[in-house]
């Protein structure tokens, strides 16, 4: 046996296995019950030869032996960091960890990293701009994909070569933009003037005046495309404020084409104060028609650290007029505060001027925020709904009775 | 997936791996595992020898799962290798590898080698809470009390706020400890807790108990006991601090709140220049009040009753032994409604002076400011926690003083549930008046320290009851 052992071994050595494997002949060169006595013999090739034998500790050796050349080539390197190198280098190191950070960042983006006040601070900007950067290379990676499709398809047209025809004229969007940019412009003349207050900017921070403007910029855009246009005011522009330069970030040289009204004055000083009204949530008086002869006024702010009847106060100073919108006549609210984006706001003012039809115009209120429609009697709602809640979370009813007494408290000091 | 038992040869890992759904992530998600299950470092070996020999590398958040499987194990040899590992491959660390060296290595005999890391963390960044904490217990741990408050000193200077659990450990390993030094230290620890108005718990409380009382030469003695309303301790007889703010204090604190509270960033927002301006000559021909009631919220007391009834009721149960009341609404409340009857009103009007704000305007600020502005003697009646107007302090040396004279000032009513009077609870919350206050506090030959049960659970605006008495004999 031990002879067959050594000789089935050399076979094995010798690597016509794997050869009579390849070539489907193993059952002729092995008749014998092959699982039997090969395995068995590898079993014994391993246990006895030391070579195999594992080294725990080889990692170690191989990370310290591939660093050798470079460590001589770092060692001439200053040791001393600015702050600057020292930040990419931290940010360097928190990427090998595995943390939500860019892969690339502009000298500018370090510097703000670096100015952030608080550990959370910096994370979170991080955590931005990693999401920022991943959403660019989707885009990218899509615009390639498009790209290759769309050459493709000119590849299979170009070798059939037939050219459609077609009845109908081709309208470009050059022409399209002619035709609405003509409505915008009549609107400059005999339109409803719309007020975007301007003056929030001690209020925001960077990022929040920057979502500001991207809002206005889709509130500008959703105007022109509409029926008939609202005669935009920036009111209070100040020249070069954070507000000016996002702009200019935004629409590029188009910025000067605009058909609207920008102006550092007050709206006060623009219009009669008895015609204004400022649109604010805290306000506590609720618009019940959209009067075609006032003029509403839109704070432009965005606050995402929730501050209270700022846009309120400043009606308050100025004596104007309040409004908010019906929302918790129409709607059965659910979730997030009553303060709308700046775009949204634009679609129901404008749904409402062709329509008047509040269920239209608070559609676009986001879904996430109500429940539905109030059609039913409001109190028989609220039942179902609490009943729902209660369902959903598995509360007792205890639960919804303190949910109920924490509510309680503001209630009493609304009325 | 689960961790194997016994080292693997590299085929059975790459055999694993092909297994696993997606093998991009396999190394990571193993070590993972093995870090949960606590698996044999062999088995966490053999995959790292794996992967240099099939990669000529090993990736650095590899590294860090690794060592923390170390650190979780205690293998000091094995920690010191990574790091000299990572230093020569990396030029600077992160926090979370740091932080898992300075803990392995803090609880071994290496434990001086922690510091040396420390230092160089502190190069790069301020190094975390439980960098320092690893490096005070393994000091005091080997009785370098000196070092260990050294690192103490540095860490509050840096603004890194320790746990109550290290400065409990300080107690503890100073113990028996002589030295003038020490004792000012650990002193100090008790006026840190004092200025923050933090309350040690039942164990903490015990060790600093035995460590007075470990004092050489100090003859201190402890007890626990109950404060008596009065503030006197019934152990050594010697009353407690005044609940009521010093005059400095006083005057900062009405400073603070029409700054802050009142104005904030734009007066416009909770009221109006002439509005307030009117409340101020309005207050300030009729000072000093006694009590000061805010209207809309007392009138809420019970549900089932009409709301000027409720407060009718509230101002004739206060209207007592000739107190000046001040109650403060909204001016819907003059209007004629099915909550509020004009001719109540009216006899209201009689007993108390009356302030109506806008309607959209917030009478809580009127309602501190009018009561601040009447004196120290002056209490005012709410419901509300005033958590909101307490927020809008900017620091919080004032948000301390704001509570400490809520505590000494508010009335809460409360109405029994079946009978028709109103009950009152003096002082906030539902306890009787405190007279004295509830900190820490010390005389130089006696402390008192309040602390509170571990299960018990305890709000914010609760104190504690339960107090220990140190005086020396």
């Amino acid at each position: 046996i031990q002879s067959a052992n050594m000789l089935l071994r050399k076979i094995v050595r010798s690597s016509v296995l794997p050869f009579a494997a390849q070539h489907g002949m193993k059952k002729d060169l092995f008749p014998l019950s092959r699982t039997l006595s090969l395995s068995l013999c590898l079993k014994q090739d391993k246990s006895c030869e030391p070579s195999e034998k594992l080294d725990l500790d080889e990692w170690k050796k191989v990370m310290k032996s591939g660093l050798q050349e470079e460590v001589s080539e770092t060692v001439s390197e200053p040791t001393e960091l600015s702050s600057l190198a020292a930040a990419r280098e931290t940010l360097e190191m928190w990427r090998l960890a595995g943390r939500a950070v860019p892969e690339n960042i502009s000298e500018e983006q370090l510097k703000t990293f670096m100015e952030c006040p608080s550990k959370s601070a910096k994370k979170k900007y991080l955590r931005y701009l990693h999401l920022k950067e991943l959403h660019k290379r989707n885009e990218k990676r899509k615009m390639d994909e498009k790209r290759e499709r769309r050459l493709e398809a000119q590849d299979q047209a170009s070798k059939t070569d037939e050219t459609k025809k077609s009845s109908f004229m081709c309208v470009w969007s050059s022409t399209m933009d002619k035709a609405y940019n003509w409505r915008a412009a009549q609107s400059m003349i005999f339109g409803q003037p719309l007020v975007f207050d301007m003056s929030y900017e001690k209020e925001m921070s960077v990022r929040e005046v920057t979502n500001t403007v991207s809002q206005i910029v889709l509130s500008e855009s959703c105007n022109r495309r509409s029926v008939d246009p609202f005669h935009i005011h920036f009111c209070n522009f100040k020249e070069d404020s954070l507000y000016h330069r996002e702009f200019i970030k935004q629409y590029r040289e188009a910025w000067g084409k605009l058909l609207i009204t920008v102006t550092d004055q007050c709206y006060t000083e623009v219009f009669p104060k008895d015609k204004l009204i400022y649109l604010t949530a805290d306000s506590p008086k609720v618009m019940k028609i959209f009067d075609h002869d006032k003029i509403y006024i839109v704070g432009s702010m965005v606050d995402k650290s929730i501050k209270t009847g700022v846009s309120l106060a400043r009606a308050k100073r100025l004596g104007l007029e309040t409004a908010a919108l019906p929302l918790d006549k129409y709607l059965l609210w659910s979730t997030g505060a009553k303060n709308l984006t700046l775009d949204q706001m634009m679609h129901i003012l404008l749904t409402l001027k062709d329509t008047a039809d509040w269920e239209k115009a608070l559609e676009f209120v986001p879904k996430r925020k109500y429940c539905g429609f109030v059609n039913k009697p409001v109190k028989e709602l609220k039942k179902t709904l609490d009943l729902i809640n209660t369902l959903k979370l598995g509360k007792g009813r205890e639960e919804v009775g303190k949910q109920f007494a924490k509510s309680y408290s503001k209630k009493y000091k609304l009325k | 997936v689960q961790p194997p038992e016994k080292p693997l040869q590299a085929e059975e890992w790459n055999k694993l791996r092909e297994d696993f759904q997606s093998p991009e992530i396999f190394e990571e998600v193993m070590l993972n595992r093995m870090i949960r299950c606590n698996s044999p470092i062999d088995v966490a070996k053999s995959l790292l020898t794996h992967l240099a020999k099939h990669n000529g590398d090993i990736a650095y958040n590899v590294l860090v799962k690794y060592l923390t499987l170390c650190v979780q194990q205690g293998r000091v040899s094995e920690i010191c290798d990574v790091y000299d590992i990572m230093k020569v491959r990396f030029k600077i660390l992160e926090s979370g590898a740091y932080n898992l060296l300075i803990r392995g290595l803090s609880n071994s005999d290496q434990w001086r080698m922690a510091l040396t890391i420390l230092e160089e963390v502190k190069k790069i960044m301020t190094p975390s809470r439980s960098c320092y904490e690893s490096c005070i217990k393994a000091a005091s741990r080997h009785q370098e009390m000196k070092l260990a408050f050294e690192l103490y000193d540095e860490m509050l200077a840096k603004d890194v706020v320790p746990t109550l659990d290290v400065l409990q450990l300080l107690f503890d390993f100073s113990r028996g400890v002589k030295g003038a030094e020490l004792q000012k230290e650990l002193f100090g620890i008790l006026l840190y807790l004092r200025e923050n108005q933090i309350y040690p718990h039942k164990a903490f409380m015990r060790s600093i108990k035995l460590w007075f009382e470990s004092i050489p030469g100090g003859n201190w003695r402890g007890h626990l006991t109950n404060i008596k309303d009065s503030g006197q301790c019934p152990v050594c007889n010697h009353q407690l601090e005044d609940s009521n703010l010093t005059e400095e204090e006083y005057s900062n604190l009405s400073e603070r709140i029409i700054r802050d509270v009142i104005h904030g960033t734009d007066t416009f927002r909770k009221t109006s220049p002439q509005e307030f301006e009117a409340f101020q000559t309005f207050v300030e021909n009729r000072l000093p009040f006694d009590i000061v009631i805010d209207g809309l919220n007392v009138s809420h007391i019970k549900s089932r009753k009409m709301q000027c009834q409720n407060l009718f009721d509230a101002v004739n149960c206060l209207a007592k032994e000739n107190a000046r009341l001040l109650v403060l609404g909204r001016k819907h409340m003059l209007m004629n409604s099915s909550n509020w009857k004009r001719e109540i009103m009216k006899e209201m009007q009689k007993k108390a002076d009356f302030f109506f704000a806008e309607n959209i305007s917030e009478d809580d600020a009127f309602l501190l400011y009018a009561t601040l502005r009447s004196g120290k003697h002056c209490k005012f009646v709410t419901r509300d926690f005033l958590r909101d107007h307490k927020a809008c302090l900017t620091d919080n040396q004032t948000r301390h003083l704001f509570r400490k004279w809520q505590r000494g000032h508010q009335i809460v009513l409360s109405s029994s549930a079946e009978g028709r009077s109103i009950k009152f609870l003096v002082s906030f919350p539902a306890a009787p008046a405190f007279r004295y206050d509830c900190v820490i506090q010390t005389t130089g030959d006696t402390w008192h320290i309040p602390y509170k049960d571990v299960f018990e659970e305890k709000y914010s605006y609760q104190v504690p009851r339960k107090w220990l008495c140190f005086q020396q004999k």
